[in-house]
Parts: C-alpha cells; structure tokens; sequence
C-alpha cells in the first residue's frame, strides 16, 4: 500500500494530529503483515512532531526488524532522513527500555494527576 | 492615573534584554489602580527587533491584567518610527500605513497555532531570498527547525495572549535574527511541574528541557526532540541562540551552551535566534545520510 504524505500534510510536515493520521492509516496495515510505502513528494518542511506520531509510535508494538522490512521510505529529504532517524533512536531507547519508559511516564502521570 | 515608562536604548546584547525584563518586573509591581501605562521614547534612539517583538507582547500582557499600554508615538525617534512603519508594528496598532519589505522582518502576532501562516513567514519573509544565499532544501531545514521554537510556545506556554514575533536582516554582519516571545509560564516551570523535577532551578530545568527524549508533554508517545534537533542544527552550522525564561538563560554560541541564572524572573520565554545569511557555514549541504543503513 502506497501512502502519499501530502495529501495528508500539504507541503509541511510539521505537527502531531497529521502524524497521527498518517498512523492510523499504516499501523493496521503494518500490524497486517503487509508492505507500507510512504511517499513525501512535494513535502517540504518537517518537524519531529509529525515523525514522533506518524513513525516513532509504530515501534510500540513493532519490532524494528519487521519495520526494516515492511515500511518503507524511498527519497526522502536528506534533512528530513536526519530528523527521522533521530525519533527512531529516541523512540527504540523509549518503547524497548521498560526502565527508561517507566520513568518518563512516572513523572508525566503525576503532571497529568495533578490537574 | 497613567505610569509612564522610559523606554532606554535596546540592542540585542543580554543586559538589553534584562532592561526589557526590568519593565516587565515593573508593570508586575504596579498596582491595578496604575496599569495605564504610557511607554516614553525620548530616551531611545535605538530599538532592535527584540525590543519591538517584547514591547508589542507587553502591550498585550497589561490588557490581559486589566490596564492599557500606550505608546507616545510623538516621542519616537524619527528612524525608530520609519522602522516601525516598515516592519508592520504601527499597522498593527492602528495606524492607516501599511508595511513594506526592508531589512525589518515583520512583526507578527499569533493568537493561537496557525502553521501554515507561521512557515509562510519564516520562509518569504525571514529567510528573504533577498538577502539569503542559500539553497531551497536549506531553507526548508532551517525554517523546520525555527518552528520548533514556535511549536513549543504553542504547546507548552500555556500563553493566553498569543506568540509575538519580530525579526531583522544585519546586512553587515551577514546574520538573520528572529525573536518569538510568550508571556505564558515559562520552560522551567513547566519542567518543574513534573513532581520528579521539583528541586530544578531555572538553568537546571532548561538543561533538562533541552536533553534528547524529555518531554511534558502527554504520555505514551516518545518525544521531547524538538529542541534538541536545533540546538544539534545551530552547533553544527554557527547559528546562536538566546532563550531567556522564567529565571533561566540558555546560550548557545560558536558550538558552547552556557546556562546561567537570571536576577528576575520573568514569566515566559523570550527567544532570540541567529543564523548565518550564506551557504558556507552551513554543514547541511555536505551530510547526507547513510541510505544503506537500516531505518530502523
């Protein structure tokens, strides 16, 4: 399945609720077993917000070996290859580290308890 | 019964900010009884672009406290009052004269997140092609990077009154400066309003809010990246940065991040950034990424 990013984005792929629109569209798909290429022609200006939710949460319950394999994301900005590949670091050290992850939801629990 | 304020000289060095935080602190002290307030100019024969950015959220600031600011316009200096003109400030206080392009960046007002009006700015206005020598794909990066700064106001600040923004093209020196200014409740409060954080200071708290994956945002998803993706972006490539919030500072300058404390604690953020105007002190052009790598 093919997905082209601007028909979700127009040209700026900057923030979380288009990230997370583009997740709701190819986790299912992933999770399915089935190839996922996403295509970023005509996008210009990213940011690591829409990565965070469009990619970066994919790894919570997909292994990056079967991400390797199944999504992929040819031609993509060398800037915005940069951007992506630091969510991912970030985002494998948060969802496979139960430590790191516990610790960072701890406090961001009690923020949300203490409204 | 109005206060009146003498606006000093404002460059874009530190204690030019600490004089801008000083009439913050000021109006704060004041009671309510003596929030009209008039801004007077005869003393300032010079007022950079952070200046304006301030002094138009400061406006705003005391109407949400219940006063008014006014400025005495027949006090501004000739040259102050044209780059007013030109930069869209006057306009936006209510006089019949429209901006034009110079080396002014417009000065802006963003009630709420609007992305799409913010990128437009930093890309045709800021990152002028009349004055910037730089490719379209560096354009782009640095204009993704710059929306972090507003993307975190928006999201974190809590600001009731909306982001302001006001730039300036140094021709001399060959640099682009842009300031955004919120008068929320600042990244450190914000960092300490997590329990684990409580005991940070203000530098303390923005060395945290700056470290890759630390966020207060919600739960669940991975992120807290945004600010370190550009202080990685200006190190590399001789960009500044000033971040001036509650009583912390964060500097970064020819690679070094200073972290100081400040004597008055001014509730918000103020943001100055710098960037080169040519291609050269840029390291974007020469790194490409590893395609053979896995992504993941």
């Amino acid at each position: 399945m093919r997905y082209k990013i601007y028909d979700i984005t127009q040209e700026y792929a900057t923030d979380a609720d288009s990230g997370q629109q583009l997740y709701d569209l190819i986790h299912p798909q992933l999770i399915a077993d089935n190839l996922v290429e996403l295509d970023f022609t005509g996008v210009t200006i990213y940011a690591s917000a829409f990565f965070n939710f469009a990619i970066g949460q994919l790894l919570k319950d997909i292994s990056p070996d079967k991400l390797n394999t199944l999504l992929k994301i040819p031609e993509l900005d060398p800037d915005a290859h940069s951007i992506l590949k630091r969510v991912i670091d970030n985002a494998k050290r948060y969802y496979s580290d139960p430590q790191y992850q516990n610790a960072v939801d701890t406090v961001l629990e009690e923020y949300a308890a203490s409204f | 019964m109005t206060t009146v304020i003498s606006i000093p000289n404002i460059y874009i060095a530190s204690e030019h900010y600490n004089h801008l935080f000083n009439i913050w602190y000021e109006i704060t002290q004041l009671p309510q009884t003596h929030l009209d307030i008039a801004l007077d100019f005869q003393d300032c024969t010079f007022l950079s672009h952070n200046g304006v950015a301030f002094l138009g959220g400061l406006a705003h600031f005391v109407q949400s406290l219940g006063g008014t600011l006014e400025f005495s316009w027949d006090t501004l200096h000739p040259k102050i009052r044209t780059n007013l003109a030109q930069n869209g400030f006057l306009d936006s206080f209510g006089f019949e004269q429209a901006p034009w392009n110079g080396n002014s960046i417009p000065y802006r007002i963003d009630l709420q997140s609007s992305r799409t009006s913010v990128i437009d700015y930093l890309i045709h206005k800021w990152l002028n092609k009349d004055w910037v020598s730089i490719s379209p794909a560096l354009q782009n990066a640095i204009a993704g990077r710059v929306w972090e700064i507003y993307d975190n106001a928006f999201i974190h600040s809590q600001t009731e009154i909306g982001v302001f923004s006001c730039g300036q093209h140094y021709p001399q020196k060959k640099q682009l400066h842009l300031s955004v200014i919120d008068f929320g409740i600042g990244i450190p409060a914000k960092v300490r309003s997590l329990t684990k954080n409580l005991s940070l200071s203000s530098p303390q708290a923005l060395e945290w809010a700056f470290f890759p994956g630390n966020s207060t945002a919600t739960p669940d998803i991975s992120r807290g990246m945004g600010l370190h993706l550009l202080q990685e972006f200006l190190t590399e490539n001789q960009g500044s940065l000033k971040i001036f919030s509650n009583d912390g500072y964060i500097g970064i300058k020819d690679g070094k991040v200073e972290y100081k404390q400040q004597r008055i604690n001014f509730s918000g953020t103020f943001v100055n950034i710098t960037f080169q105007c040519d291609e050269s002190y840029y390291r974007l052009a020469s790194k490409l990424p590893l395609w053979d790598e896995p992504l993941f």
